[in-house]
């Protein structure tokens, strides 16, 4: 379901036809048609209409060059350093300040040459080298040159800076090696191959070797011109900023973006509906819905997002539970049963109102490329479900599911409090579950007392939670799929593999991870994902859609279902007086 | 009297002088039993970006060291009154800045909002129960004490909520909070002070409502107000939690919640111990002052 404004998908505020010029120009002509007389109104004709056209257009021209957008950061940000960048509202800064060498277009999800004007990486997959632009400054005036590239990169992979940016590159013990071949050439050399390399500088915003500013001196379209703690972060339009649209015009349009700092979502719709705000993204379904039902042209839903949300059994060895309640969460069967019990659908229809789309494994459909599109979408089935675990030995009793030894099934779900969305959920799936015989309790936790259990002392047996995703490349979910690593969920930090299944999807992530050929990563990561839905570990149920809103003041929005959905075109924007 | 003044005036700095040091004693016990609490609330361990799946074990590994110098409570204790001794009260975990630069950044609003609420409450309360005693109508008493008593039922959250649903400023919501409370304090001492027989008398001499207000009636009534008053204050800065919370200002009690929520250790510890000394102070201060007009009256 796709909701379109009219204004908001033409590509930028230039290239419409400008009916209110067209318009003025007719109603003077018919005036000086029948008021003056021929010499007049050859003049008319000749110079006053023309400079008149001019005048309009100009003024139309200098109105969509300013304004300042308007939105809501949910949290403050924690860092303005973009190499130390983790929590979303820095994101959301890196992305607006930073400039990078590549950048992957939000709607094509292909990769675009920014400040780099071509690249290429090394069959190996262990180097890259860049041909960068020339004639660039910093937002202070500083130049820039392969030394900042070569600085940017020694900083990002200082072992102590621990970010989840620099963590993506690591790929082995020793040092990155940077060679300055000339001020616009730089080669990078990793000590292993580094899987998807070319994307992942994506998120890496090159600093200054030489500004006395650091991080605060940008090549982004915008920089940050005022922080006010818990209120406001004002950006400002970099004035060194090095592109240009079609017609020669220096982006951005915008004047600046103040970005105001709420965590309250209520307030924030609030905030938009007076109009004091011009963009939500993550926009609620509930919100969504009763958006669309008063401007159906304000609001955006841009389909099947990355996100998922998904449940797992605790199959902990370790774990303080009854070894028989072990035994049903280490059967395959059984996690394969009980998926088949539970109605996506209906999660989708009831808890999101429509705006969500069965999960049918790891990875989105949205992901267009790493998508495994042979596989099938578990059916729901409560008979399928009964009959797969009779044959595993359980039987039905009085409407209770017994296993072989006579114990009642029986488990609770635990989720994170306040998440109206997965409290709703986890009570569909308690009634599903109800109908064969299993039955579960829904607890909800604050959100650090569900990390402790599910990382530290391992005392739930089943959670409910999602999985963000930001980046498109599987290299990116290596801790989960690595059976030894610290975010395999439902059994981390594995001595060995514990099962077959885990041991092949370590083979095939190391694989995929190692190799520079796409078409073979693929290939890897398709079974990956096929072991995992035969498996189950994860009972993946929907992917959330891409929902947003977006004010009618805001001309040039496209929102996209990465993020940063309405905003990713933010140097294009233009916002009219309100 | 120089001799009565004397004693008078040993008797009021014994006073502050034990004020003073309960006050001490409070504000580190509040300290403690802040920290100890935080300390072992679930999930204090853990920091949610240890689910980031791009952070590598290294990573993961530094999350849970920064946490380890917390484990134990006393050496966190004692470690953070030796920095605070020299002006350095932590970094908070959750925003990664100096909680100085935090607990200054945002003063100023929960200041503001706590100041304009009690002013308004307690301007508000007043000239209700003032009206009320100088009236005495039923009817108008039953009013003011049914909306007092509406304002009294309805939760801080919720009009905290109306507050941002209906536009208008987070320090309305805090004086309608306090407003019953100093309200019904108000009347009541004045309907009692309004019926003492010198200010009915004076009344049926015809003296101006405003002499015996002034001169008959602040003096009998006076030192408890402010205790009252005092209270009050304890009351506004509960208040300013969910206001400020739920009405997304960046104050105190935004800070708190946050804090809260992360297990932020040394931000909580901190903003424990601001509270409970500006609630002590509140109080103290009234009762201190109450002390000296009581003193003075007789």
């Amino acid at each position: 379901m796709m909701r379109r404004r009219n204004s908001s998908f033409a590509p930028s505020g230039l290239a419409r036809p400008n009916s209110s010029t067209h318009s003025l120009r007719c109603g003077l002509h018919s005036f000086a048609a029948s008021r003056l007389g021929h010499g007049v109104r050859r003049t008319i004709f000749q110079y006053f209409l023309p400079l008149m056209f001019c005048f309009t257009f100009l003024g139309q021209v200098w109105a969509q060059g300013g304004g300042e957008l308007r939105f809501c950061l949910r949290a403050e940000p924690k860092t303005f350093d973009p190499l130390k960048v983790e929590d979303d509202a820095s994101v959301s800064i890196r992305y607006l300040t930073g400039g990078v060498l590549v950048r992957m277009n939000r709607q094509t999800q292909a990769l675009e040459p920014e400040l780099a004007q071509s690249w290429k990486v090394s069959k190996d997959g262990k180097s890259i080298s860049f041909k960068l632009r020339t004639g660039i400054s910093f937002s202070d005036g500083t130049p820039f040159s392969a030394e900042d590239v070569a600085y940017t990169v020694q900083q990002l992979m200082d072992p102590a800076l621990h970010s989840p940016t620099g963590d993506a590159f690591r790929s082995g013990p020793s040092k990155v090696e940077t060679k300055i071949i000339s001020p616009s050439q730089i080669a990078i050399t990793f000590p292993a191959p580094v899987a998807g390399l070319d994307r992942l500088f994506d998120q890496v915003a090159i600093l200054s070797a030489r500004s006395s500013k650091k991080e605060m001196a940008v090549l982004g379209p915008f920089m940050v011109a005022d922080y006010k703690p818990g209120t406001t972060v004002l950006l400002k339009r970099n004035p060194n900023y090095w592109k240009t649209d079609a017609q020669g015009r220096k982006l951005p349009y915008l004047d600046s973006i103040s970005l105001d700092i709420q965590p309250n979502r209520d307030v924030e719709m609030l905030r938009f509906k007076r109009g004091e705000v011009d963009l939500i993204n993550a926009l609620d379904s509930e919100y969504f819905d009763k958006l669309a039902a008063t401007s159906p042209q304000l609001v955006h839903d841009a389909g099947a997002s990355l996100d998922s949300e998904q449940m797992w059994f605790n199959e902990v060895a370790k774990a303080p539970l009854p070894a028989y309640k072990k035994n049903w969460f280490r059967s395959a069967t059984f996690r394969r049963a009980v998926s088949q019990a539970i109605n996506r659908e209906d999660l989708s229809r009831v808890v999101f109102r429509g705006h969500a789309q069965p999960a049918v494994g790891p990875f989105s459909p949205a992901n267009k490329f790493w998508f495994n599109s042979k596989l099938k979408p578990t059916v729901y089935s409560p008979q399928a479900s009964l009959k797969s675990l009779q044959a595993e030995g359980f039987r039905l009793e009085n409407g209770t599911l017994k296993d072989r030894e006579g114990n009642d099934v029986v488990f609770s779900i635990i989720t994170n409090s306040g998440n109206k969305y997965r409290e709703r959920m986890a009570v569909l799936i308690q009634e599903d579950l109800q109908k064969v015989g299993i039955h579960v309790n829904v607890v909800t936790l604050d959100f650090p007392s569900l990390i402790e259990r599910m990382t530290q002392t391992f005392d739930y047996e089943a959670i409910l939670l999602g999985l963000t995703n930001v980046g498109l490349d599987p290299n990116e979910e290596m801790n989960v799929w690595l059976s030894s690593s610290e975010n395999h969920q439902w059994n981390p930090q594995q001595k060995t593999p514990e099962t077959a299944w885990e041991a092949e999807i370590d083979r095939l992530m190391r694989a995929q991870a190692s190799g520079a050929d796409a078409k073979k990563r693929k290939e890897s990561f398709d079974r990956v994902q096929e072991i995992v839905v035969e498996q189950a570990p994860f009972i993946f149920l929907v992917n959330k859609n891409a929902l947003s809103a977006v004010s009618s003041s805001v001309q040039g929005a496209s929102p996209v279902i990465l993020h940063p959905q309405t905003f990713w075109n933010a140097e294009r924007l233009t916002v009219t007086a309100k | 009297m120089p001799g009565r003044t004397t004693l008078r005036q040993t008797m009021l700095g014994w006073s502050i002088a034990r004020h003073g040091l309960a006050m001490l004693v409070t504000v580190l016990l509040g300290g403690l039993l802040s920290a100890t609490l935080v300390r072992f609330a679930p999930g204090f361990d853990v920091d949610e970006n240890q689910l980031d799946p791009r952070l590598n074990a290294a990573s993961v590994q530094a999350l849970r060291d920064a946490r380890l110098q917390e484990h134990n409570v006393a050496r966190f204790y004692y470690k953070s009154l030796m920095r605070a001794a020299h002006g350095d009260l932590g970094t908070s975990i959750s925003l990664g800045q100096p909680v100085t630069t935090l607990l200054k950044q945002r003063a100023p609003l929960t200041l503001r909002l706590v100041s304009i609420g009690l002013l308004m409450s307690w301007s508000a309360a007043l000239a209700l129960a003032l009206s009320a005693a100088w009236w005495r109508s039923a009817s108008y008493d039953a009013v003011t004490t049914i909306v007092s008593g509406l304002f009294l039922c309805l939760p801080a959250a919720v009009l905290a909520l109306l507050s941002v649903l209906w536009n208008v400023p987070g320090s309305l919501a805090i004086a309608l909070i306090v407003f019953p409370r100093s309200y019904r304090y108000a009347r009541n001492l004045l309907a009692k002070a309004y019926s003492l027989p010198h200010i009915i008398t004076a009344r049926a001499k015809g003296l101006s409502e405003l002499r015996i207000l002034l001169w008959h009636a602040m003096p009998v009534i006076g030192p408890q107000l402010l205790a009252v008053a005092g209270v009050s204050v304890s009351v506004a800065v509960g208040a300013a939690i969910p206001v400020e919370a739920l009405c997304g200002l960046a104050g105190f009690g935004q800070l708190a919640w946050q804090a809260a929520l992360a297990r932020d250790l040394p931000l909580l510890v901190n903003i424990t111990v601001l509270v409970t000394l500006v609630t002590l102070l509140a109080n103290s201060g009234a009762d201190v002052l109450g002390q000296a007009l009581r003193g003075e009256h007789a």
